[in-house]
């Protein structure tokens, strides 16, 4: 038992740095196609992390929504674009400060906020053995108690696919 | 008649549109306008007879996303409001809207695109679903259905703000209004699941219960708190966060920017007092709450008005004096409930937001009919609008004198409420920037007046001239409008009523 929760915690340490190394990579990588890379590591990361809850449905969807098709679709546009543009761009020292000074001090603010947290205060209730499975008890969640949003996403969607439609065709008949 | 069969029967509007568009070959597209707006006239006049609950299924899960109070009913009614005026623009605006989509065509070319008025019917359906979505942000009452709504409505913005894709300045103005929208976006959904963290609700009145609650996490809860302020302030353009409100604004296409100064603040406000209301009620964290309200209300209120005095682009002027009314609002807002004898602070915000939709959709119908036939947003095109156009310099002076606040408009009436309300709770400081910001305001509207009725314009022999032409349907509702401002500004018992 001992040995399981090192495992976990070494796991947990693991895949938290590979997320907020990708993270940190798509920021400082001036190369856009770098940055995309950079972004599936950081989206691996944190599907390991949701499995690593029980959550295998998120996680799974993280891999194969995220970091499979969304992907794909960003390196398609990156290619597309000028990348000798985005190589020779400078960042003023000014932006680049400000910025930084906001995330900062979000960040501490962030730090002082869990700070007021003891470890332990709150901890999750290990999951029955025969409990449904994830995807089971998601797909009951948003058929039944969540149809009311659910169907709105879909007025969201059709909104999403005739912008599309009107602002990317090229001849518009 | 159920409440929520109103959205339904909106979004069904909008697929008719499009459908109408698609399978019936018409002469001209603007009628697809005509139809919209009937079909939004009809569920105004249907929003009157909703009974509040569900009836027999009052108990389905679907009334733990969805209430029905007054607030809702009447920013349902707001929203549609909104969504006819910035339509009956859509009408007017056509033959620019086509220039900003069409590519140039060739000398001996036919202009087909033009010809076609391509991409009308999408212009007139995506307003009418991003109606729906306020309306079902103004019911939304579980932070799921909040979100999803906000989000509806977003998407839609992005969408339109960068609708005339051949021009520049629209395409800015969707990207930063995408790019802004999705990091405030980020916020809210933090926030929202800080929210969930702190009371492991998502329902508002079990939130309202466990904030409450003696052993909530305070500093979990205020930084909950602080999260989603940062996001609502993106939408409703409070300070820190309206860096992107002028630009966008000046970008957009002239009815989208009415829709996003009227339509998207309301919308932003009702749910930044339902959000609100859980932590004001609290009795741990009212002050807090309060104390960040007043500071952002008074930044706002100074920095809207200031920035506004030297803008010489009309639409840019509005965007600061959107700021500006940004700040009042949340003055308002600032305030706790509870003080028998006086309006709510719902019922200030909701009496200055239909005040504020009247005297600013008035200014925007205006602004559009010049922009369509004079081609030019700046201060010059006004010149000596009182002789060309009377009847247009006349409405234009009462949307301004509303919105500066001269006494027996709406714009006053809201300004008095929400002076009281605030004086009421002793916040003095903030009473005092509004006093300056009020003046400021005289200062830049009158501005306008003043360059209808005593300059000339540059050049005479021009186009300034030449008297514009206003369409009967715009007409109608520029007389209405006055009328309104007029009559809620003598008789403001007439819509409070409603919340007594």
């Amino acid at each position: 038992m001992e040995q399981a929760e090192v495992m976990l915690d070494l796991l947990f340490y693991i895949f938290s740095a590979i997320a907020v190394a990708g993270a940190l990579g798509v920021i400082v990588n001036k190369n856009p196609v770098t940055s995309a890379f950079c972004l599936i590591a950081a989206f691996i990361g944190l599907a390991a992390l949701f499995i690593q809850l029980d959550a295998y449905l998120v996680g799974i969807i993280q891999i194969l929504v995220y970091g499979g098709a969304v992907m794909v679709l960003f390196l398609f546009i990156i290619m597309l674009m000028d990348m000798a543009s985005e190589e020779r761009r400078r960042f003023g020292l000014g932006a680049v400060a400000a910025g930084l000074l906001v995330s900062v001090v979000f960040v501490v603010q962030l730090l002082r906020v869990l700070g007021d947290y003891s470890p332990g205060s709150k901890v999750l209730g290990v999951l029955p053995a025969d409990a449904a499975t994830d995807v089971e008890q998601i797909g009951k969640l948003m058929f039944t108690q969540y149809y009311f949003p659910v169907q709105v996403v879909g007025v969201l969607l059709l909104i999403a696919t005739i912008g599309v439609i009107v602002l990317s065709k090229r001849e518009l008949k | 008649m159920p409440a929520y069969y109103l959205e339904i029967i909106v979004v069904v509007l909008g697929l008719t549109v499009l459908m109408v568009e698609t399978f019936v070959s018409l002469r001209d597209k603007r009628s697809l306008g005509w139809l919209a707006i009937l079909g939004l006239l009809v569920v105004l006049v249907l929003n009157f007879t909703v009974v509040e609950t569900g009836g027999e299924g009052g108990n389905t899960p679907f009334w733990s996303f969805y209430v029905m109070d007054i607030p809702a009913q009447w920013f349902k009614g707001l929203a549609l409001l909104a969504t006819i005026f910035v339509i009956l623009m859509s009408v007017d605006f056509s033959r620019v809207l086509s220039k900003g989509i069409c590519p140039e065509v060739e000398d001996d070319g036919v202009d087909d695109c033009a010809e076609n008025q391509v991409a009308l019917s999408e212009f007139f359906a995506l307003p009418i679903f991003i109606c729906a979505g306020m309306m079902w942000m103004a019911s939304a009452h579980h932070l799921v259905s909040i979100f999803v709504a906000l989000e509806t409505v977003t998407i839609g913005f992005y969408v339109i703000v960068a609708f005339m894709r051949r021009n520049v300045g629209s395409l800015e103005a969707g990207v930063k209004y995408l790019i802004l929208g999705a990091l405030s976006t980020g916020f809210l959904v933090y926030g929202f699941a800080w929210l969930f963290g702190v009371t492991g609700e998502m329902e508002l009145g079990a939130i309202a219960d466990a904030l409450n609650a003696p052993d909530v996490h305070r500093t979990g809860a205020l930084f909950a708190f602080a999260l989603i302020l940062i996001a609502l302030c993106f939408k409703i353009g409070a300070v820190p966060f309206q860096i992107w409100i002028p630009d966008v604004y000046q970008g957009a296409p002239m009815p989208v920017t009415a829709f996003l100064s009227v339509g998207s603040k309301a919308a932003g406000f009702v749910i930044l007092l339902r959000l609100l209301e859980p932590f004001m009620a609290s009795e741990m964290l009212n002050a807090n709450v309060t104390s960040v309200l007043v500071i952002i209300a008074a930044a706002t209120i100074l920095f809207g008005n200031l920035a506004a005095l030297p803008q010489t682009n009309f639409k840019r002027l509005l965007a600061y004096s959107s700021v500006s009314h940004a700040g009042f609002l949340l003055m308002a807002v600032a305030s706790a409930p509870a003080h028998p004898g006086v309006v709510s602070p719902v019922a200030a915000v909701s009496y200055y937001l239909a005040a504020y939709l009247m005297m600013t959709m008035l200014a925007f119908l205006i602004m559009n009919l010049i922009r369509v036939q004079r081609g030019d947003e700046n201060l010059e095109a006004y010149k000596g609008l009182a002789k060309s156009s009377p009847f247009l310099a006349f409405a234009m002076l009462v949307a301004m004198a509303s919105l500066a606040g001269v006494p027996l408009t709406a714009g006053f009436v809201g300004k008095f409420w929400v002076f009281v309300l605030a004086l009421q709770e002793k916040h003095y400081y903030l009473v005092a920037f509004g006093v300056i910001g009020a003046a400021a305001g005289f200062y830049y509207y009158l501005k306008i007046v003043k360059s209808m009725y005593w300059d000339s314009p540059a050049d005479a022999g021009s186009s300034a001239a030449v008297p514009v032409v206003v369409a009967w349907p715009t007409r109608i509702a520029i007389v209405l409008l006055v009328v309104g401002v007029f009559y809620f500004g003598v008789n403001p018992g007439a819509l409070l009523s409603l919340f007594l």
